[in-house]
């Protein structure tokens, strides 16, 4: 996997860019969670 | 209602057309056209991290410093409505630091060859981390809502007076591997000593602005949501 990132750096840049992606569902996730508990309170 | 709409769709338009030309845009020797961009040696492709990674330290500050202001205002007037908005930026500018710290790392291992080296960046975002992670242990450790937001308000101004010195003073005062450190021969930085190529310069700060709206756009969501959580 290393190897295949140092030789390929476009790659690094993908990964980076996934992490940011990710970190974004992630945060959709929770905000989700928190509208599902107001659903279910109403 | 349609203004907004028009700028959700421009900010996805605006961040896609950065991703696409961020990722795609040739990296030559000698460039010869507005769409190439010089090569930097030891950076190589990796230099189109910068279009991605200091965005999201960027965002981090903006957010820290918005949760002070509307803390200040907060313990001004002393309505729930700037308790919420100071939170929401915080939490945000906490997905940001994460960001910003695990897409450095990353970066960090194919440069420097480890994740973690105690640079003085990394060093000053690790320390971030945790007085924004002592922030929500604070919020969470009080639950009569009126004194954990003046706790939190207080606690929001001393932390975000720390969130500048962190990021551009500390930095610039300690010798390190990031550009702009102490006793670094290209001096205060690409950016700031304008040493970067301008097509690279112009997506840098278009990918600033544009991770900064998304921002926005992120935090409206969330404070609406609080708000409704509060009524409820």
């Amino acid at each position: 996997m290393y190897e295949l990132l140092e030789n390929n750096q476009l790659y690094i840049v993908l990964t980076i860019i996934l992490t940011i992606w990710f970190g974004f569902i992630g945060y959709l996730f929770r905000l989700e969670r928190k509208i599902k508990k107001l659903e279910e309170k109403k | 209602m349609f203004e907004k709409l028009f700028l959700k769709i421009s900010i996805t338009i605006w961040l896609t057309i950065i991703i696409v030309v961020g990722f795609v845009f040739p990296i030559v020797d000698f460039p010869q056209h507005w769409y190439e961009f010089p090569l930097i040696p030891g950076l190589e492709d990796k230099a189109r991290n910068i279009f991605f990674h200091v965005p999201m330290a960027w965002v981090t500050v903006v957010a820290f410093v918005m949760s002070m202001v509307y803390a200040i205002q907060y313990l001004k007037k002393r309505t729930s409505e700037y308790d919420i908005r100071s939170v929401a930026a915080a939490e945000l500018g906490m997905l940001f630091c994460v960001l910003a710290t695990v897409t450095g790392a990353i970066w960090a291992k194919f440069n420097w060859g480890t994740f973690w080296n105690w640079d003085p960046r990394q060093t000053s975002i690790f320390i971030l981390l945790l007085i924004y992670a002592a922030y929500f242990a604070l919020r969470s450790a009080i639950d009569e809502e009126q004194k954990k937001a003046t706790l939190s308000a207080v606690y929001s101004i001393i932390a975000g007076v720390t969130v500048p010195f962190f990021i551009f003073v500390m930095p610039r005062m300690m010798k390190g591997l990031h550009p702009g450190s102490k006793g670094d021969s290209e001096g205060a930085g690409p950016v700031l000593e304008f040493k970067m190529a301008p097509n690279m310069l112009v997506i840098f700060f278009a990918s600033l602005i544009g991770f900064t709206l998304l921002y926005w756009w992120m935090y409206s969501v969330s404070v609406r949501l609080k708000r409704l959580e509060e009524k409820v």
